[in-house]
C-alpha cells in the first residue's frame, strides 16, 4: 500500500477523535474540570472556560474559609480554556483535513497543537486537583478525580501521535501549491454547524429519556445502582393515586381532543360560507379581523377572557350598570363546562385563520363545475355540497389526520394560562400534568416516563395516519 | 392568447344576459333570507373577535375612577393617557419589554439567516450525503423528546437562566428550511446559479449574490410568522429562567401581573424617582387598570405588523400543508 494511501485511512480515526473530543465539549457528565464535588454538575467544559462566575458559583463560603484558594481555580478555569482551544483546533483541523495536501499539513499542524495544548492544560487540572487535595475540609469540598480525565488525557495524547504520524505519512505540498478543498466537502462544511445545531437541540434530548429508568433527583448524578427499569411505568398502573389521576388526565386530553375533532369542519363551513358573501369589501372586512385572534398568545388571550369575564370585566360591569346583577360574578373561577369552555377560545382564536387554507382551496376550484352545476339545475347549497365541499375535501382529510396523529398533544399554554384552583380537574391534559409533575413538583423520572409514553404514542398515531391516508387516497401526509 | 372576436360578443352578450336578468337570477326570497342570516352571523362573529381588543383599548385611555366603577362599556370618556406612562414604573417591566424586542430581533435574524443559508445547501446536489444531512434535520419536525429531556438538556448545556436560551435552539427551523428550500427549487432558474459559477463565483457568493435577493418574498414570510412567534413566546421564559427574573419575557411578566390579586401597586418601584408619593400611586393605580395596560402594550407590536402579515398568509398557511 502507498504511504499516501495509508496517510487517507489515518485521517479516519482522525476524524472520529476530533469529534468526539467536541462533543466532550457539551457534556457536563463527562467533565474532566470537575474536580470538586462543589462545581455545579451541569457544568460543561465550554462553561467551565467561558464562566469563572458559574464554575465558582457554589465556592463563596470555601474561599472564605479558605478551603480552597482562589488560585487553584483559576488553574482550573485557564486549564479549561487551554483544552476548550485544543479541541476547537483539532475540531477545525479534522474539518481542514476535507482538502487537499496544503490543507492537509495545516491541519495537522494545527491538530498537533491542538493535541499538545489539551495535554498540557490537562496537567494543570491535574495539580490544581492535587492542590484542592491538601484541603483542610476534603468532607465539604469532595476533592474527586473524575473518571473522564484519564479518557481525554488520552484522547489529547493519541489526537497528538495520529498527527504525527499523518505529518510523516502525508505528502508535503507541492511549492506553489493553493489552499483547495472540492466542492462536496466545502458545501458540507457549510452546513456542519446547522447539523451540530440540529443534533445538540433535537437529537442530544432523547438521550434525557434514560431518566426515565433511573431513580433520580434534581442536582443527582446518575449511576447504576440507581437503575430502577421499569418502575416509574409500573407506578403508572400499580399505584392507586397515580392511576387516578392518569385516568383523569387522559380523560380531559382524549375529551378536548375529540371536541376539536368533532369540529374540525368548523373552519371549512366558515369558508364556504364566507365565499358566498358577494360583497368584496364586508369579506375582506370579515377575514382581516377574524385572523387576528390567531397571532396573539395565550396569554393575551387569557388577558382578554380576564378583561370581559372577571369580576370587574365587560360582562359584570354591563349587568351592574343595568341593574340585572347586584355584584360582580368572576367567570373565569367557574369550575363548570371547562371542557367546553376550552374549546370555544379554542375557535375564537383559531377558526379565522383555520379557514384560510380552505378559502385558498375554494378559489382554486375549477368555476366551470359551478356552471355546469347550475346548468343541472343545482341550488346554491347543492353547489355547496356537490361541489365545493368534494373540492375541500382532501385538504381537510389531511388535517383531519394530522388532528388525529396529535391527539394526544394538546400544548401547553392554553390549559397553563387558564388553569385555577376551581377548574384544575377538568383542564389539566397530559402536556400540563407533565409539567406539573416534572418541573414544579420535580419528580422527574416520572414525568419523564409518562411523557415518554405520550411520544410514543403519538409517533404510533403519526404513523397510523399515514398509512391510512396512504391507502385511501395514495398519499403519504409526511 | 387574443380572443376571436366572435368570442368577445359572445361574452358581451352574456355579460348583458346577466345585468338585465340580475334580479331573476339571484333574488329569490329564500336567497333573501340565506344572505341576511349569512352577513349576521358573519359579522357577529367579526364583532366577537375584535370587540375585546376595543373594550381593552378604551378602558386604558379613559378615567381611571369610572374604569374603576365599571361604566366604560362601549364609548371611552375623559381621555387620559397616563396610564401608559405609569405602567413604566412597574417594576422590571421595562426590562422585560426590552428582553422580549432583543430576543425577537435578533432570534428572527438568526433563524431568517439560518434558513436561507441551509435552505439552499440543501438544494446543492453535489454536497456530500446531501440527502442524508437534509432528512437528517428535516425528520426531527416529527418527534420531540418531551419537555422534561428538553429541559434537562437545556439545563446540561448551560442555557437556563440565560438569555442564548431564547435565541440559539431557534436558528436551526426545519420547517422554514423546507419552505425556502421548496423556494429555490421551483421560483429560481438554476442557470442563474450556473451562469454565476461560470463566472467564478463561489457558493457563498451565489448565495448572497443571486438566492438571497431573489428569495426575499419568502424570507419575509419566514421572518414576520418567526418574529410573532417570538415575542408570543413563554414557555421557555417559565421553565428556564426559574431563577433569572430578568429575563423574563413580557408575556411572562404579563402571565405573573394577571394572576396577580394583590393590588398592583405594590408592585411599583417603592424608591422611584418620579417624586410622586407611594400613597398617591396607590390610589391611582387600580390593579385592573394596570393589568388592562400591560396587556395593550403586549398587543400593540402585533397589532403593529398585522398589516404586513396579511400578504404572506397564504404563503404562511402553506405551513401546514408542504411536504419535505
Amino acid at each position: 500500500m502507498s504511504r499516501e494511501k495509508t496517510g487517507d485511512r489515518v485521517y479516519y480515526p482522525y476524524r472520529f477523535l476530533a469529534l468526539l473530543l467536541f462533543v466532550l465539549l457539551f457534556l457536563p457528565a463527562l467533565n474532566p474540570a470537575r474536580i470538586s464535588s462543589l462545581i455545579n454538575k451541569s457544568t460543561s467544559l465550554l462553561t467551565a472556560a467561558i464562566s469563572y462566575g458559574r464554575l465558582t458559583e457554589n465556592m463563596g463560603r470555601a474561599f472564605n474559609k479558605g478551603w480552597i484558594l482562589e488560585s487553584t481555580m483559576k488553574l482550573v478555569r485557564w486549564s479549561a480554556v487551554g483544552i476548550d482551544l485544543g479541541i476547537l483546533a483539532a475540531a477545525a483541523g479534522a474539518c481542514l483535513s476535507l482538502g487537499n495536501r496544503r490543507c492537509r499539513l495545516i491541519a495537522n499542524l494545527m491538530s498537533l497543537a491542538g493535541g499538545v495544548l489539551g495535554a498540557v492544560s490537562m496537567l494543570g487540572i491535574r495539580s490544581a486537583y492535587v492542590q484542592i487535595s491538601a484541603t483542610s475540609k476534603p468532607d465539604k469540598v469532595g476533592p474527586i478525580l473524575p473518571g473522564s480525565y484519564m479518557l481525554l488525557l488520552v484522547l489529547f495524547v493519541l489526537m497528538t501521535a495520529v498527527s504525527i504520524a499523518e505529518l510523516i505519512l502525508c505528502e508535503r505540498p507541492a511549492k506553489g501549491e493553493k489552499f483547495f478543498m472540492e466542492e462536496k466537502y466545502r458545501l458540507f462544511l457549510l452546513l456542519l454547524p446547522f447539523i451540530i445545531l440540529t443534533f445538540v437541540f433535537s437529537y442530544l434530548p432523547l438521550w434525557g429519556l434514560r431518566y426515565a429508568f433511573f431513580d433520580y433527583k434534581s442536582g443527582d448524578t446518575l449511576s447504576m445502582d440507581k437503575f430502577v427499569g421499569f418502575k416509574w411505568f409500573a407506578m403508572l398502573v400499580r399505584n392507586k393515586q397515580t392511576r387516578s389521576d392518569i385516568v383523569r388526565v387522559l380523560k380531559n386530553t382524549l375529551a378536548m381532543s375529540g371536541l376539536g375533532l368533532l369540529t374540525s369542519w368548523c373552519p371549512m363551513a366558515f369558508a364556504i360560507f364566507l365565499s358566498e358573501i358577494k360583497n368584496t369589501r364586508f369579506r375582506r372586512f370579515v377575514q382581516t379581523f377574524t385572523t387576528i385572534p390567531n397571532f396573539i398568545s395565550w396569554v393575551l388571550v387569557f388577558a382578554i377572557a380576564f378583561c370581559i369575564f372577571s369580576t370587574d370585566g365587560f360582562i359584570s360591569s354591563l349587568m351592574m350598570n343595568v341593574g340585572a346583577w347586584s355584584q360582580g360574578r368572576n367567570f373565569l373561577m367557574d369550575g363548570s363546562h371547562t371542557w367546553l369552555k376550552m374549546l370555544l377560545w379554542g375557535m375564537w382564536k383559531g377558526l379565522g385563520w383555520s379557514a384560510i387554507i380552505y378559502i385558498a382551496g375554494i378559489s382554486g376550484i375549477d368555476q366551470t363545475l359551478y356552471e355546469a352545476a347550475t346548468v343541472d339545475g343545482a341550488g346554491r347549497f347543492q353547489r355547496m355540497w356537490h361541489v365545493t365541499v368534494p373540492g375541500l375535501m382532501p385538504t381537510f382529510f389531511v388535517l383531519f389526520l394530522m388532528a388525529v396523529a396529535g391527539a394526544l398533544n394538546n400544548g401547553l399554554d392554553q390549559y397553563l394560562v387558564f388553569e385555577n384552583t376551581s377548574n384544575t380537574n377538568a383542564i389539566q391534559v397530559l402536556d400540563l400534568y407533565v409539567y406539573k409533575m416534572g418541573i414544579v413538583n420535580g419528580s422527574i423520572p416520572f414525568s419523564t416516563a409518562v411523557g415518554m409514553l405520550k411520544s410514543v404514542v403519538s409517533v404510533v398515531l403519526l404513523f397510523l395516519a399515514n398509512n391510512v391516508s396512504k391507502r385511501l387516497r395514495g398519499e403519504t401526509i409526511i | 392568447m387574443a380572443k376571436t372576436k366572435q368570442e368577445k360578443i359572445d361574452a358581451r352578450v352574456e355579460r348583458q344576459y346577466y345585468r338585465t336578468h340580475k334580479s331573476a337570477i339571484r333574488l329569490k326570497p329564500s336567497d333573501y333570507v340565506f344572505n341576511v342570516i349569512n352577513y349576521a352571523v358573519f359579522a357577529a362573529f367579526t364583532i366577537i373577535c375584535i370587540f375585546p381588543f376595543y373594550y381593552l383599548f378604551i378602558n386604558t385611555i379613559s378615567d381611571n375612577s369610572l374604569v374603576q366603577r365599571g361604566l366604560i362599556n362601549f364609548i371611552p370618556r375623559g381621555l387620559n393617557l397616563d396610564n401608559y406612562v405609569r405602567i413604566l414604573q412597574v417594576n422590571d417591566l421595562f426590562r422585560s419589554i426590552g428582553v422580549t424586542f432583543a430576543r425577537t430581533v435578533l432570534g428572527t435574524a438568526l433563524m431568517v439567516g439560518a434558513s436561507a443559508l441551509v435552505g439552499y445547501l440543501v438544494t446543492r446536489q453535489e454536497m456530500w450525503g446531501r440527502s442524508f444531512w437534509y432528512r437528517f434535520i428535516v425528520v426531527t419536525m416529527y418527534f420531540n423528546a418531551g419537555i422534561i429531556p428538553w429541559f434537562l438538556n437545556m439545563a446540561m448545556l448551560g442555557l437556563t437562566n440565560n438569555f442564548l436560551a431564547y435565541v440559539i435552539p431557534g436558528i436551526v427551523a426545519p420547517y422554514n428550511i423546507i419552505l425556502v428550500k421548496t423556494y429555490i427549487e421551483s421560483s429560481i432558474p438554476l442557470e442563474l446559479q450556473e451562469s454565476a459559477k461560470l463566472d467564478g463565483a463561489t457558493s457563498l457568493q451565489i448565495f448572497g449574490r443571486v438566492i438571497w435577493p431573489l428569495s426575499k418574498p419568502i424570507l419575509a414570510t419566514i421572518a414576520i410568522f418567526g418574529a410573532v412567534g417570538q415575542w408570543n413566546s413563554f414557555q421557555d421564559s417559565l421553565i428556564l429562567m426559574q431563577s433569572a427574573p430578568q429575563y423574563y419575557t413580557l408575556q411572562h411578566r404579563l402571565y405573573i401581573y394577571l394572576n396577580t390579586t394583590s393590588n398592583l401597586a405594590a408592585l411599583m418601584s417603592a424608591g422611584s424617582t418620579s417624586g410622586i408619593s407611594q400613597s398617591i400611586l396607590e390610589s391611582a393605580l387600580n390593579g385592573k387598570v394596570i393589568k388592562y395596560t400591560i396587556s395593550m402594550v403586549t398587543i400593540i407590536p402585533i397589532l403593529c405588523v398585522y398589516p404586513f402579515m396579511q400578504r404572506y398568509f397564504e404563503k404562511g398557511i402553506m405551513l401546514g400543508a408542504v411536504k419535505g
